[in-house]
């Protein structure tokens, strides 16, 4: 696949929701579709549904019914092999939990990916936790951080890959709007430069994204 | 990196464990092969003529049938037992149905005495080829005797006599003149016999079966005499069924038979020295088995984590396979090290009893199918439990 132009959420619903009623999400149970290049703002309360949602996108998960198709393809029908192709050039994710090790410092966390895609190069990377203003803690352990500084760490591993997607699961909760502006920034930087599309999660503290669609779950 | 990371939680005392008792069980094999292969030249050098899973079969003389004569084994019967399940195959043995006469000029003395043949097909002689060959218009022929006639000669017939006592290199040495006449005496046939080799296991002597048949048509026009011995060839000279069917038949089995039960009480010990270590060899498979699946279940979060990073599934499992592909290595050196320590410490005392040394191929082949074999299944597991790790159900 040269690029994922579209993402198609059509009828779907979690499992666990099956048998209630959404009269007004944009997404569950109706029908939607992502384009790439746009920036998207998915607000819900908690329990909702959002980070299910990521994971449905990203093939983690697959519980759940209706059809989620990229470029008009079912996702049910990717194989293993097709997955990870599509998470090394296609689509990136930051997970709510930001799935980082605490063992590895900040810097082998983000090597840990970019080493799979090379996408950027050192200093690069230090450019961007430098703008984050955690450059200093680049060679400290993440386990030993704190949330806020954990989660910029996060956003810098998951722009570390050529995509058309990117995910990203309330990537700011931690942060304060100073920090939430320059992350934006950041994001909008890098995908723009591709012709990326922003999908960005929250329950009250959206990521400053400049002008996003924004879709009530 | 990646192996950085998933080496944690790896339990060095279970892989520890799983490499001593892998050692064990594949030295316990190792070690049972490599005897076997070793002691088992004993009984086959004794006799490289007839081959242990031969035996030689006739029918028991009582004082009943001495008066007519031993009936020859009928068609039907040698049917019978070559139907048996035990039988390769069998084959009568044919005699000549003419008079022999041998005689040696030993310095200016002469010796002779009537004599006799039979012969086996060539299949059962085991005689390089060139050694037991007769072609017709040869003078000379090769002959397999009795180990016993040169005992019989040397300490009963030639210390009597005041003979010279012989080895059976210089016996081997001396051509014998056989005159072979048919019964009523018209015709003659003049041939020089060389002894070819000794046998402890056939109570005969033994010339090609070309040769016979060729000396029956011209003697005794065709007729060899009816076969009064069997030769058979048996799956394992220890089964209880031959026996068994030799009493109620009132066959015996002639010959040396104590290098058949000898080189069957090794199989069965060998056969349960190999079970047991094999046995061992599997417990070790289950230890390495579980304990990776300990270790990769400890770290299924960070697998699962890598997988969403974009890594294969062959990438998160490298460091897994790493650990089984040394391990079953390390354990399968030390075998096989140890075998040959075993077999330095045995050897004099083997070689003691005539043994030569066997090869060391077959054990470590063994060796490594086995070990080829638990590192496969290992790996299999490894997969399956990156595999496991793709879709987490929180």
């Amino acid at each position: 696949m040269e690029h994922i132009e579209t993402i198609t959420v059509r009828q779907a619903l979690p499992m666990v929701f099956a048998g209630q009623s959404f009269p007004h999400s944009r997404v569950w149970l109706s029908e939607l579709t992502l384009h790439r290049g746009d920036l998207y703002k998915i607000e819900a309360a908690s329990g909702g549904g959002k980070s299910s949602l990521c994971a449905y996108i990203y093939g983690s998960r697959e519980d759940y019914q209706g059809e989620i198709l990229f470029n008009n393809e079912d996702i049910r029908t990717f194989d293993i092999a097709r997955w990870q192709e599509i998470r090394r050039k296609h689509l990136a994710y930051l997970p709510q939990d930001l799935s980082l090790f605490p063992e590895l410092t900040a810097i082998e966390n983000i090597q840990l990916k970019n080493r799979l895609t090379d996408f950027a190069t050192e200093s690069e990377i230090l450019g961007w936790l430098r703008r984050l203003g955690i450059e200093f803690r680049a060679n400290f352990p993440c386990g030993r951080m704190s949330i806020g500084q954990q989660q910029r760490v996060a956003i810098v591993r998951a722009i570390c890959q050529p995509f058309d997607f990117i995910l990203l699961d309330e990537p700011v909760s931690h942060l304060d709007s100073e920090n939430n502006l320059i992350a934006a920034s950041l994001i909008e930087e890098i995908a723009s430069r591709q012709n990326a599309a922003v999908i960005s999660t929250s329950v009250g503290n959206p990521l400053a994204l400049s002008a996003p669609i924004s879709l009530p779950l | 990196m990646v192996s950085r990371l998933l080496r944690k939680n790896t339990s060095t005392a279970r892989i520890i464990g799983f490499v001593i008792s892998n050692f064990i069980g594949l030295a316990i094999v190792l070690g049972g092969v490599q005897f076997y292969t070793d002691a088992a030249s004993i009984w086959n050098d004794s006799d490289s003529f007839i081959r242990s899973d031969f035996l030689v079969i006739n029918k028991k003389v009582t004082s009943e049938n001495t008066l007519h004569g031993v009936s020859p084994f009928s068609a039907e019967e040698q049917a019978d037992i070559a139907a048996q399940p035990w039988v390769r195959q069998a084959a009568p043995f044919t005699a000549s149905n003419y008079q022999v006469r041998a005689s040696v000029d030993q310095g200016g003395r002469g010796m002779s005495t009537s004599m006799f043949f039979e012969a086996i097909p060539d299949d059962y002689v085991d005689v390089p080829g060139s050694q037991w060959q007769w072609r017709e218009g040869d003078a000379e022929i090769p002959l397999i005797i009795s180990k016993d006639y040169l005992t019989l000669y040397n300490f009963g017939f030639a210390s009597a006599a005041g003979l010279p006592q012989m080895s059976e290199g210089l016996m081997s040495g001396i051509p014998l003149r056989l005159t072979l006449t048919d019964h009523s005496g018209s015709r003659t046939l003049n041939f020089y016999g060389r002894i070819a080799g000794y046998s402890n296991r056939l109570n005969t002597i033994l010339v090609p079966q070309n040769f016979m048949d060729y000396t029956n048509s011209m003697l005794a026009s065709g007729q060899g005499s009816r076969p009064s011995r069997m030769i058979v060839e048996v799956n394992s000279p220890g089964d209880v069924a031959i026996s068994k069917y030799m009493e109620t038949h009132d066959y015996e089995i002639a010959g040396d038979k104590s290098a058949t039960s000898a080189s069957f009480l090794l199989k069965v010990v060998v056969g349960i020295v190999l079970s047991i270590g094999i046995v061992i060899t599997i417990l070790s498979l289950l230890i390495l088995m579980l304990s990776i699946s300990l270790i990769m279940e400890k770290n299924r979060d960070k697998l699962h984590s890598l997988l969403m990073l974009g890594y294969t599934p062959g990438a998160v499992a490298s460091p897994y396979r790493r650990i089984v592909v040394s391990a079953s290595a390390i354990a399968l050196l030390m075998a096989v090290g140890a075998t040959l320590l075993l077999r330095h410490s045995y050897s004099d005392a083997l070689a003691g009893l005539g043994a030569g040394q066997g090869s060391v191929w077959p054990a470590i082949l063994i060796g490594c199918a086995l070990t080829i074999i638990t590192m496969t299944l290992n790996l299999i597991t490894v997969h399956r439990r990156v595999l496991g790790s793709w879709r987490i159900t929180r």
